[in-house]
């Protein structure tokens, strides 16, 4: 059947267009494939773990929905938990658990001056198909000439990646400490997605 | 002035950005390909936080002035009951003449659904040679005059690794299907390789006493399945989804945009992750009005559309993917000239063509034989709401083949569910035009009293099977109507089969057993509806079949890669499609969406194929 008539004139009509954005790339929330594997992998692995650790780290807030860059994995957990979680993933294993301290390279911002940030924690590192992964045992935290923070201890949320169930460091901890190293641009971010999740801004 | 433009030309150019056209532009535009896509659309990109949060709480808004959903003033379409009528257009959204309206923009129809799905079992893709086997063909003849019933060219366990993908996509909650064994053993129910990703959300109190009931009546129930997402959730694709926050005002008059994305659709699903990849390109309010095809090979060359302005676009491509809602995805064809025409003869062996062929529809008549009851002691708080999907038990115990049809009059049956939320979806002003002493006046207003601490429950169901197609309901261009510019409007020549209602004579006494045993007092079966006691007059946007997936080009218009193959002599093999108007036929769950699903992964496959082939034609 032919085509009922092929038009190529130009037509205008009077139409309310509803105006609209596209958004770009940048805007929009995704995990990369890397991570997105290596997480699922990780979570299977650990589903079983018998202690307390979560899904931490830049990719734990973008699961979260949080507009982030994430290059790795991060696990927060108990020294127990590090060895426990290195057994379990010992075949990806590139650095084995070990007390780790280190400056990073943030500054925190407390009272409009800029103090240095250590953590500490005993520590292991994996290369999970190609994505690093660390596993944070009993973290610690110093800013500036203050005493050590008690090791980082929550409760953590749950998320589904692809129907594996995952804990994750609630994005409540991690606000709180991004507004107490004064990283307001960070802890903006996290309310940004909290309140497109919630009901009516909030 | 406006003008013509030409626009660079694409690999691929997706029709439409609903649920079916997210799939393919997902699977695309994953790292690592190199196909150039580009997806048109005639309506907005929706922000769910910009767009919705504030605005959405506006029942007469949305459920009646539908203003989230495609302008009628842009296209409507005409409806008759036979091809003897005069069709008349559909010119309002509102009851009783049409409340269920298209979607506008990306995520389409989806994004203002209540998130019902449910996969289709086994049977249902067989459901022609089935029933011909245990039954026979004049049994068949006799349950459905003038049968165009059709199987399916591939079976469930063929697709059950193409719901998986598409339930993993969209964050399908639920908690599988009711197969009492869960293996590919098991023809009757729709098992799974894998659950489904996410938990359903909390069962009601009446969703406890259903499942107990019908537990102890035999049968196999399970959660209703839904696209709300239960729990924070991420796909496949990478793409974080926020959970329900069971604000209420998500069912109701079908339906209401979610304000945090909760509410499964390709906006905040699938498009989010083809739109990381800058090899896809979106292009908005823009009016795909026809296919452009080689006069010598039949083959679509490219999509003209305007856009806001009046300008005429050009938009040339290799493939092309009709991802357009219901009868837009045939009007398309039609108008372009691709594919073969149904053509419409009172002699069912004299009917021709495909693209238009076989429509049903999923919503089912609005008089049937009913059983209602009371629960007396289950009350509720609607206040603290809930959403439109989630909370009730189905048993698929007494659809399709699961229970002998021998001396019946009707093939197949229906889900039976019981304990939605109460909360579920806003019912102050549904149905404008349903004028009557209980919509209005002291009556009605006494009825508002205690409408949402309700101290008992009514339990109402009206047990349709299925709609099967027939040679004498189909869909073509009109030769009076046109759209705003200037071409043919869709024309509806639609009635429900007996099947229907002859279904729910039946059926209405199992539910019966049903209610009892929940402990429902006053359980009464009304009066028995005969086949043709209402007739259609609306288009329900759960339309089904019309532009078929099947076995035979002479029958259908997309083969088992939803690849064009019509017509037989000169087919269109460079077109693919997918969505609840490819499906063969009514069918027994109440989501046309589900089924669909993975036939736009099978596009997409089917698509990568097309691409990689040396000589293009029609894939093996």
């Amino acid at each position: 059947m032919p085509a009922l008539r092929l038009s190529d004139k130009p037509k205008y009509v009077s139409l309310p267009q509803i105006e609209s954005r596209i958004p770009k790339p940048e805007e929009l929330v995704v995990l990369s494939k890397p991570l997105l594997d290596a997480t699922i992998m990780i979570g299977k692995v650990l589903i079983d773990c018998t202690n307390k650790w979560a899904m931490a780290g830049d990719a734990a807030e973008v699961i979260s929905g949080v507009n982030v860059q994430a290059d790795h994995i991060a696990i927060l957990t108990t020294k127990e938990g590090c060895d426990e979680i290195t057994r379990k993933l010992v075949k990806y294993q590139i650095e084995p658990p070990r007390a780790v301290e280190r400056e990073i390279e943030r500054d925190a911002k407390v009272d409009l001056k800029l103090h240095k940030v250590w953590i500490k924690s005993y520590t292991a590192r994996f290369d999970v198909q190609g994505s690093r992964l660390d596993v944070h045992g009993d973290l610690q935290i110093k800013v500036g000439d203050w005493e050590w923070g008690d090791p980082l201890d929550f409760e953590p949320d749950y998320v589904y990646v692809v129907g594996v169930k995952l804990p994750i460091i609630p994005l409540k901890v991690k606000s709180e400490l991004y507004t107490g190293l004064g990283w307001m641009d960070r802890a903006s971010k996290i309310h940004e997605a909290v309140m497109r999740s919630r009901h009516m801004f909030g | 002035m406006p003008t013509t433009i030409t626009e660079p030309a694409a690999d691929v150019v997706i029709l439409g950005v609903g649920y079916m056209s997210g799939v393919v532009a997902a699977e695309l535009t994953l790292p690592g390909l190199t196909y150039k896509v580009v997806a048109i659309t005639k309506g907005p990109y929706w922000d769910y936080v910009n767009d919705f949060s504030t605005t959405k709480y506006d029942e007469w808004g949305v459920g009646l002035g539908r203003k989230y959903d495609s302008p009628l003033p842009l296209q409507s379409a005409t409806i008759r009951n036979t091809p003897q009528q005069f069709a008349l257009p559909v010119r309002r959204y509102t009851m009783p003449i049409q409340y269920h309206a298209l979607g506008h923009g990306v995520g389409g129809a989806a994004q203002h659904y209540g998130g019902t799905m449910g996969r289709q079992g086994p049977w249902g893709y067989t459901q022609k040679s089935s029933t011909v086997t245990r039954y026979g063909q004049a049994f068949l003849d006799g349950v459905n005059p003038h049968s165009d019933l059709e199987d399916w060219p591939l079976t469930y366990a063929q697709y059950e690794p193409y719901y998986v993908e598409w339930e993993k996509a969209h964050g399908l909650c639920g908690n599988y299907n009711g197969s009492a064994t869960n293996q590919s053993s098991d023809t009757g129910y729709p098992w799974m390789s894998q659950n489904y990703p996410l938990p359903p959300s909390p069962i009601t109190p009446v969703g406890q006493l259903f499942q107990t009931a019908t537990q102890s009546l035999g049968y196999h129930p399970f959660p209703h399945v839904s696209a709300l997402a239960s729990q924070p959730y991420v796909n496949q694709y990478g793409v974080p989804v926020n959970p329900c926050v069971y604000d209420g005002y998500c069912g109701g008059p079908c339906d209401y945009a979610c304000e945090t994305g909760a509410k499964a659709n390709a906006a905040y699903r699938t498009i989010p992750a083809a739109m990381k990849s800058s090899n896809f390109t979106l292009v908005l309010n823009s009016f795909i009005f026809r296919l452009d095809t080689d006069p010598s090979s039949g083959l679509v060359t490219a999509a003209r559309y305007y856009d806001p302005q009046g300008n005429v676009h050009i938009q040339p491509g290799k493939v092309f993917f009709n991802g357009m809602w219901g009868y837009n995805m045939i009007r398309i064809m039609l108008l372009s000239g691709v594919g073969a025409p149904y053509v419409w003869n009172s002699v069912p062996a004299s009917v021709s063509g495909a693209v238009g062929r076989g429509l049903t529809n999923g919503y089912l008549p609005y008089k049937g034989t009913n059983v209602s009851g009371t629960l007396p002691n289950n009350g509720g708080n609607s206040y603290p709401a809930g959403n439109g999907s989630g909370g009730s038990v189905d048993i698929y115990d007494l659809m399709d083949d699961n229970f002998d049809h021998t001396g019946l009059n009707f093939i197949g049956g229906t889900e039976v569910g019981a304990g939605g939320y109460p909360g579920g979806g806003p019912g102050n002003i549904t149905f404008a035009g349903s004028v009557s002493s209980a919509s209005m006046g002291g009556t009605f207003k006494a009825t508002q009293k205690d409408k949402y601490l309700p101290t008992k429950t009514t339990l109402s169901s009206t047990p349709f099977a299925h709609d099967l197609p027939t040679t004498d309901n189909y869909i073509d261009l009109d030769p009076h109507y046109t759209d705003i510019y200037g071409d043919p409007l869709t024309r509806l020549t639609y009635d429900w089969t007996p099947n229907t209602y002859n279904g729910a004579t039946y059926l209405v006494n199992k539910v019966k057993d049903i209610f009892t045993k929940m402990g429902a007092s006053n359980v009464t079966v009304g009066s028995t509806v005969a086949p043709g006691a209402a007739h259609n007059d609306w288009w329900g946007h759960h339309l089904r079949g019309g532009c078929r997936i099947g076995t035979d080009p002479n029958t259908s218009v997309w083969n088992k890669w939803n690849q064009c193959w019509s017509p037989v002599s000169k087919p269109v093999f460079n077109i693919f499609g997918a969505g609840e108007i490819t499906n063969t036929s009514g069918d027994n769950v109440p989501s046309g969406t589900h089924i669909a699903g993975p036939q736009s992964y099978r596009a997409a496959e089917g698509i990568k194929q097309y691409l990689a082939l040396g000589t293009p034609g029609i894939l093996p």
